[in-house]
């Protein structure tokens, strides 16, 4: 048993330092700006850069943006395939699983020759969609489907869509209600994992931003790394307090629901 | 006129025709359960009546409107689940005023509502709680009170007490009909259970194969039953191939054994074979009172049910079940004895082959 507990504690031990070694090498490192002292002035550098508020304010809008339009596409098409087309499920989630299977640089090269004149009704391109920020949210919003169908999904096999969905219809309800008072409450934490998980991986997307041209948080980390030795291991770090901070957030959100889930079903 | 007519409804899944040519007329203020086997069709036939299933063929009328085609959340039906199926998020009060607040009543109307249906499912004080802080009982009683706060035409209930206990189930089951009675309103229950059925219902509608078996009072259903799929699935029932030996009587013969019947015989010729049943409470101890079938007969086994002693006689070469009351004062016959038992010419019934 005693041997037992020393392994654990070993394994425990070993994961601990492979995961936060690297962290706090780069963090003791961001720490070193000026000379044989520990200052926070790369911080002060990387906070007091204009472009670092212009690229970090593009990407929360991205991330918003993608949230809202991934919400508005996969809540209604799970819950619809949860409902009505339950044989469908397997054939959505392999089209979900897409980013996985095909590299972001195909996508937006594919995306990028398609509308950008590629798509021709007798002779003229229509859809010329490059120069506007749709590709780039469209692609965000592919490059988040995997893990915010995942979640929905997850979140409605918890739940008894149908018959949840039908008492509502018993007693009058639209389907807007239907959505908005009875389904969407249901997911409350199931969406906030889709929406953290895709805030996180907008935040720090790099492929998309980089290709199509479009400021963000990936592309400006990028471009400092290249020029400076300090301010991006700041950014670094500061990157993963964002994401920590957003699982932190949705578990603080989302306290209480285990023990709800679990007395109702 | 009735209040709910279902006419020649059918409903098929594919090739599969789960519902066929089903008829049904109910009244105003009817309880009438649909009793069957799993996959016989009765939850379909519900589901057409609440809209969540559009019949194939036939048409559905309800105080005297047509709503075969009508979506779900324009017909004036409650429904009641198994599964209860309360909204999780909403407290008790928000999930009676649920249909409430659709209907755009007044927060006065909606509140006082609210409190006559706490009021009438004996849980005035649980208006605040979530469905996970109740028991499986309690949720199908505010199941109960969310269907009936919108005062619906006609109450659908879909074997709303097969995932409680034997306990819960009995009480509860009164306290459905109670309340139904109290309310006048029309229901249709959907149960497997036949005690549920032939206790609370006004009439019963058996089913099999997706087609209608047999409609009539419990006391038709169980004491004359039409089919022999009815008298076996309904209650327990000894039944054996026979003979017929002289239609005029109602004498068939049972392994050389015979029986005479009060049923009609004269539609069957001398030679027809026939199936004839006997309820296990219909047999007696010849001691007991002379009745119309003396037979010889072998105890083979007994078996203590509590307030029924169930005790199996061979006859000829077949074992019937016999049930009597228990009484701790009556010496009960030993296995391998001989003696002889009776039966009124009433109790054998002679469905068919």
């Amino acid at each position: 048993m005693k041997i037992k507990n020393i392994w654990a504690w070993i394994i425990l031990i070993i994961g601990l330092v492979y995961f936060f070694l690297p962290l706090l090498a780069t963090f003791e490192f961001s720490l070193r700006m000026i000379k044989d002292r520990y200052t926070f002035e790369a911080y002060r550098v990387a906070f007091t850069d204009a472009k670092f508020y212009l690229n970090f304010g593009y990407s929360f809008l991205w991330a918003i943006l993608t949230i809202i339009i991934s919400l508005l596409l996969v809540v209604p098409t799970a819950y619809w395939v949860h409902w009505r087309m339950r044989k469908m499920r397997p054939w959505v989630e392999f089209v979900t699983l897409m980013p996985f299977v095909v590299p972001a640089v195909v996508l937006v090269f594919g995306m990028s020759r398609l509308y950008g004149g590629g798509l021709k009704l007798f002779g003229t391109p229509v859809l010329v969609l490059t120069g506007t920020p749709i590709l780039l949210l469209a692609g965000y919003v592919i490059l988040s489907l995997p893990y915010m169908f995942r979640a929905v999904d997850t979140g409605l096999r918890a739940i008894d869509v149908r018959t949840l969905t039908e008492a509502a219809l018993s007693l009058g309800a639209g389907w807007g209600t239907i959505l908005t008072k009875v389904i969407f409450p249901n997911l409350r934490i199931a969406i906030l994992s889709g929406v953290f998980l895709t805030f996180a991986i907008v935040m720090g997307e790099f492929t998309f931003a980089s290709l199509l041209y479009w400021p963000a948080f990936g592309p400006y980390m990028e471009e400092i790394g290249a020029m400076r030795a300090y301010t991006p291991q700041a950014l670094s770090v500061v990157s993963f307090l964002l994401t920590w901070g957003s699982i932190g957030l949705m578990q603080w959100i989302g306290r209480g629901s285990v023990q709800e889930v679990a007395a109702v079903h | 006129m009735a209040f709910l007519e279902i006419n020649n409804v059918s409903k098929k899944f594919g090739a599969t025709e789960a519902v066929s040519d089903f008829n049904l007329q109910i009244q105003k203020g009817e309880l009438v359960s649909f009793l069957g086997p799993s996959g016989c069709g009765k939850t379909t036939t519900l589901r057409m009546v609440a809209g969540f299933e559009i019949p194939s063929t036939g048409r559905i009328v309800m105080d005297g409107k047509d709503i075969t085609d009508m979506p779900a959340n324009q017909r004036d039906v409650g429904m009641v689940f198994q599964s209860y199926a309360l909204f999780p998020n909403m407290t008790v009060a928000g999930n009676i005023s649920f249909g409430l607040k659709i209907m755009k009543k007044s927060a006065e109307e909606i509140n006082q509502r609210v409190n006559e249906m706490l009021d009438l499912i004996n849980m005035p004080d649980y208006a605040n709680r979530y469905p996970y802080q109740l028991s499986g009982g309690q949720q199908q009683r505010v199941a109960l009170a969310r269907a009936l706060a919108l005062r619906p035409d006609v109450l659908l209930l879909d074997e709303p007490l097969s995932a409680l206990d034997a306990k819960i189930r009995v009480s509860l089951r009164a306290e459905i009909r109670a309340i139904q009675r109290k309310l006048g309103i029309t229901a249709i229950y959907v149960t497997h259970d036949q005690e549920e059925a032939l206790s609370l219902s006004d009439r019963v509608v058996v089913m099999n194969a997706g087609k209608m078996e047999q409609v009539g009072t419990p006391f038709q259903i169980y004491n004359f039953p039409e089919t022999n799929f009815v008298a076996n699935f309904v209650g327990t029932l000894n039944t054996a191939p026979a003979e017929v030996i002289d239609p005029a009587r109602g004498l068939v013969s049972m392994d050389g054994v015979q029986f005479i019947s009060a049923d009609d015989l004269n539609g069957r010729q001398k030679g027809d074979k026939v199936r004839m049943s006997v309820r296990p409470e219909r047999f007696s101890f010849a001691d007991d009172q002379k009745k119309d079938n003396l037979l010889d007969c072998t105890i083979e086994n007994i078996t203590f049910l509590g307030s029924v002693v169930r005790i199996q006689v061979k006859i000829g070469n077949t074992v019937f079940n016999m049930d009597t009351f228990n009484n701790p004062f009556l010496e009960l016959p030993k296995i391998g004895d001989k003696g002889q038992v009776t039966c009124s010419k009433e109790a054998v019934l002679v469905i068919g082959h």
